[in-house]
């Protein structure tokens, strides 16, 4: 889970430890019971719907005034409430100081001080909710002004009074405020809604406003009174150390730069340097000199069949072997990531990207969705359910296949250790062509009618930098590199038997087993047919094809497959490679050492149409075939495109001029038009 | 036949090794896709969006 606010759009049950009768729900974070957002949604539903038998509601201490406002709205719910003031740590250490006695009594509700973070006052803090809910009293609620208390109590009068005492006055307050969805659970006569009417509308001419307003502002003065008896900043208009931090880290000029240096620094590591050797030592000493020399010699020497061993040593081993060569690589990514989340960083990411999304016609909320996406892609486009726009919501759906997800990274790690002598820059670069994807998409498609239209409004808070949490960033990390094994002892395995078996058969001259003979396979011929496709990309051999097709069972697969037909193609003997690592003679063997290939397969194994998981959330999320179909197509289009212009123009620098550069060329003058033609559809 | 078998014993308990454990994997991928359990690998718990798949009516 990342620390910022929507990513948890969904209740969590659990138990309370040492207390198996006690069912804790964790609720999305939300600010108020209005029903706008998908958060608020859930929220209100499950607390209006079930009700629990007590609300524990975690206040930020740091944000006070701001989370008073969902409180008062909990304590009309006519549910015993328990407030816990959160991040009191900070609240302590800059000076500020909360009466927690005064605030208990003026809100009539029982107040805990905690600390999520060094875990202070947890238990009390469920141990006061349990005594609530035991205690079963709904608290007291303050009051409106005159003119609203008069018809609220009309309200509960005429509409609501058949309700159970305790929660006849959150209804009267959300039908005063006209709220649709309680109007319409309520399913009032026309005679009774008329003359509820009358009432809220004698309160909107009394106090000169709309009436969700006037209750809005009522709350804010209540909270405003509070705030007053009970809260004392220390440093009054004073910088924090986060907002000093945020000032160059979210400034208008340095955030990207600084972003980009951070993802490079992120990349240099895990990928790069410590990553690099790391992927040496698995791939060239672990599986190259120890594990498969091993089984080879072992089965060999039991007296199995040749073909079984090749199919265990090179087949199984060498492509699911080529999978977990990247796990201290992915491991230490994934750390790097948890740790950028954890300490708060990544919020502000989300925030700087609005900023950017927004001139070109995407949300900040899109943003969210790609985050979780640099992990894995289903939960990604899962996420952007949160986005209410509908147009907004399928956009993000389309492009948030473009973040390298963890599954990707391998393929990213791969090229650049076969073909760049393991650069960051590369991974650093597939990072932000997904990121320029997704920006470009955005540009074009808003363009059109189906999209057209301004981006939805993005509000979050950022939470407060701190020193991450060992526990929580391990957990994260290890979360993430247990499922990159799992695919890897599963699906990898699955498909690099299928990959072994298609390569090891032919029907030349007959249905036969290869060995040693030189008949093309039959993968060799379903590739061969493939690779005229990926022939203008640059890799048009029917290895890279086949790789490719293959990834779409799982992306890691891409880099099994050249791990499975590596094995059996037995490099050494078909090259003379010298000192080679593994890695560098599988980019000679695939891309003939060719650089450009190389990236041109990265990019369009990025950005093309994802794994079958994330082809089925797309179809969940779109719940419609048309849109799943267009969303899956755009990307293999817009891949290709992408790849082919990269390719060609690429080669023109070496002089080579063919009739591809020419449909590169035009395919980057139709990119561009599409990119600064004028909108017909703006407002 | 009893001398194929004899000649061939190594190659023959390797296979079925192997045909046991591919026979678990595709067991447990159908089992788990059938209790709606994560089809990406990612661990249902972590993601967010859990409650779509996992929701207890």
């Amino acid at each position: 889970m990342g620390n910022w606010p929507g990513v948890t759009v969904e209740k969590k049950e659990g138990k309370l430890k040492k207390h198996s009768d006690v069912t804790i729900t964790d609720l999305p974070g939300i600010y108020s019971l209005s029903p706008y957002t998908l958060e608020e949604v859930v929220a209100r539903n499950y607390l209006v719907g079930e009700r629990p038998d007590a609300i524990l509601n975690i206040i930020d201490g740091t944000n006070l005034e701001r989370n008073l406002y969902l409180t008062t709205q909990l304590i009309e719910l006519g549910i015993p409430v328990v407030a816990a003031i959160n991040m009191m740590d900070i609240v302590r250490k800059n000076g500020d100081k909360i009466n927690t006695d005064e605030l208990s009594r003026q809100l009539g509700c029982k107040i805990v001080e905690i600390s999520a973070l060094k875990s202070d006052g947890i238990l009390q803090a469920a141990e006061a909710a349990i005594k609530a809910a035991e205690s079963g009293k709904p608290v007291p609620q303050h009051t409106f002004s005159g003119a609203v208390e008069h018809a609220i109590a009309h309200i509960e009068e005429a509409a609501v009074h058949n309700l159970p005492l305790e929660q006849q006055r959150w209804y009267a307050v959300k039908i005063f405020e006209r709220d649709e969805k309680i109007l319409a659970q309520l399913n009032l006569s026309e005679t009774t809604l008329e003359h509820i009417e009358q009432d809220i509308l004698a309160a909107e001419k009394e106090l000169d406003d709309d009436a969700e307003s006037i209750i809005t502002n009522e709350r804010y003065v209540y909270i405003a009174s509070l705030m007053k008896a009970c809260y004392k900043k220390k440093s009054v208009g004073k910088l924090t150390t986060s907002d000093k931090i945020d000032k160059i880290v979210t400034n208008r000029i340095l955030a990207l730069p600084i972003f980009a240096f951070a993802m490079f620094l992120v990349y240099y590591i895990s990928i790069g340097s410590i990553g690099d050797w790391t992927v040496g030592f698995m791939n060239d000493t672990l599986f190259g000199e120890w594990i498969v020399p091993w089984v080879a010699s072992s089965l060999d020497a039991i007296g199995c069949a040749d073909w079984l061993n090749g199919l265990i040593a090179d087949g199984i081993i060498g492509g699911v072997g080529a999978v977990l060569g990247f796990v201290p690589q992915m491991m230490i990514l994934f750390l790097l990531l948890s740790i950028l989340e954890d300490c708060g960083y990544m919020s502000r990411v989300a925030f700087i990207m609005d900023r950017i999304f927004r001139k070109f016609g995407l949300s900040g909320k899109s943003f969210i969705p790609m985050l979780v996406a640099s992990g894995c892609g289903v939960p990604g486009i899962m996420a952007s359910r949160t986005i209410e726009q509908d147009r907004d919501r399928k956009m993000t759906i389309m492009t948030t296949g473009f973040i390298p997800c963890g599954a990707k990274m391998p393929i990213v790690a791969f090229i650049a250790g076969a073909l760049f002598g393991g650069s960051a820059w590369v991974a650093t670069a597939a990072y932000f062509i997904g990121v320029g994807a997704v920006i470009v998409s955005g540009i074009i498609l808003k363009k059109t009618k189906a999209f057209a239209g301004d981006p939805a409004p993005f509000v979050m808070e950022l939470p407060s930098y701190h020193a991450p949490v060992a526990s929580n960033i391990f957990r994260a990390t290890w979360e993430r590199g247990w499922s990159f094994i799992k695919r890897a002892g599963t699906v990898i395995l699955a498909a690099s038997i299928i990959i072994w078996v298609l390569n090891s058969l032919s029907f030349e001259g007959g249905f036969h087993y290869i060995g040693e003979g030189d008949s093309k396979s039959i993968l060799n011929v379903i590739g061969e047919w493939i690779a005229v496709v990926f022939a203008p990309l640059g890799f048009g051999n029917w290895q890279a094809a086949v790789a490719t097709i293959l990834g779409l069972v799982a992306k890691e697969e891409v880099v099994g497959v050249f791990g499975s037909l590596a094995g059996m193609e037995n490099m050494l003997d078909l090259v003379e490679m010298g000192d080679l690592t593994s890695q560098q003679q599988a980019g000679l063997l695939f891309f003939g050492g060719s650089k450009l290939a190389g990236f041109s397969f990265m990019i369009f194994n990025l950005l093309c149409a994802p794994c079958f998981a994330a082809m089925g959330a797309i179809k969940r999320e779109m719940n419609n075939a048309k849109w799943t179909w267009f969303a899956i197509g755009y990307m293999c289009v817009f891949a290709y495109a992408i790849s082919l212009i990269v390719y060609h123009i690429g080669l023109l620098f070496g002089g080579v001029f063919s009739a591809w550069t020419v449909i590169a060329f035009i395919l980057l003058a139709a990119l561009i038009y599409l990119l600064v033609r004028k909108n017909k559809h703006t407002a | 036949m009893f001398d194929f078998i004899v000649q061939n014993l190594a190659t023959i308990i390797v296979f079925t090794i192997l045909l046991v454990i591919v026979a678990a994997i595709i067991i447990n991928m159908i089992r788990n896709k059938k209790l709606g359990k994560s089809s990406c690998s990612c661990g249902c718990k972590a993601c967010p969006m859990s409650d779509t798949c996992h929701s207890k009516k």
